[in-house]
């Protein structure tokens, strides 16, 4: 029923550090407190809190499709592993160079912490993209 | 009375043997007239779109509300014009090429999920249908566009095989 997906060492790791980070944004966005969004009760901030709903809500999906996609439907993995990186690129891409001026997250020092390590993610993800592309010539680390 | 049979082998004949002389290597790819159709379709509507983003941006037609454009739609617009371009180019050179093509098929997929939903979330509240119909019909169509990429996605032939010679 279930497959053994032949990956590397580091492609265990670099799946490791993105669900890290996003279970950590998902803990982060759900748990921002009251009187800080209160502080900043701005549209744009209230925008961008509308935004993260709902990438968080793809987000979470993606998160319960993944290791059943890998372990189930193995040859389809590295389309769903392009689309998620494509997806991560693509709003990091629009936060910082479409949306700057219209989307402003509150002012926490946890949310900053994880928007920077957001290319850390990028590149797990991007090693994840590579591997399974280039597959064959992939060699156990 | 002349033996057709006899004359339609010679020709075919004559003909097999031509093309084997001036026929270097037949193995590409040989898309099907739905692709083609469905590619067409692609680049004709985000062509399209991108003249209508640089239209809109320009503020070259007179539209109902024009204070829409301050709400730093104006930027979005400039930026998403130049990426979409950006990925129909690479979209067509990896179907020239036959290479990558899902792959930049998938990408542009994702960049027009997103961009739908940015949309939707963020300025739903600032811009109605009837302030720019030419726009609003652009942004109803747009499933159509993402179901053509799908197609396209799906249908898209990725493997070199072999023409059977006659």
């Amino acid at each position: 029923m279930f497959e053994n997906p032949q990956v590397s060492k580091l492609f265990w790791f670099s799946m490791s550090i993105a669900y890290s980070f996003c279970f950590s944004a998902l803990y982060t966005y759900s748990t921002i407190p009251e009187y800080l969004l209160e502080l900043d009760n701005t549209i744009q901030v209230n925008l961008t809190m509308k935004l993260a709903t709902v990438r968080l809500a793809i987000i979470a999906l993606a998160l319960v499709a993944y290791p059943i996609i890998l372990f189930r439907f193995f040859k389809y993995a590295k389309y769903f592993t392009v689309a998620l990186t494509a997806w991560a690129v693509a709003i990091y891409i629009d936060d910082y160079f479409v949306l700057s001026e219209i989307i402003k997250y509150p002012e926490s020092q946890l949310i900053s912490l994880i928007q920077s390590l957001r290319p850390i993610m990028i590149a797990s993800l991007l090693w994840m993209s590579v591997e399974l592309v280039f597959r064959p010539m992939a060699v156990d680390w | 009375m002349k033996n057709k049979n006899v004359d339609d082998l010679e020709f075919s004949t004559i003909l097999g043997h031509a093309s084997d002389e001036h026929s270097i290597n037949k193995n590409y790819v040989v898309q099907s007239s739905t692709f083609r159709l469905t590619f067409s379709f692609i680049n004709l509507y985000a062509l399209i779109l991108i003249v209508l983003f640089f239209i809109v941006k320009g503020n070259l037609v007179e539209g109902i509300n024009n204070n829409f454009l301050d709400t730093g739609f104006l930027s979005v617009l400039n930026t998403r014009g130049i990426l979409l371009f950006i990925l129909l180019i690479s979209l067509n050179i990896a179907a020239y090429f036959n290479s990558g093509f899902k792959y930049v098929c998938l990408i542009m997929l994702v960049y027009m999920l997103n961009s739908a939903i940015d949309n939707a979330v963020l300025f739903s509240g600032f811009m109605h249908l009837t302030d720019r119909p030419y726009f609003s019909a652009f942004s109803v169509t747009r499933p159509l566009f993402i179901i053509a990429l799908i197609w396209v996605f799906i249908i898209h032939k990725d493997k070199k095989k072999s023409i059977k010679k006659v």
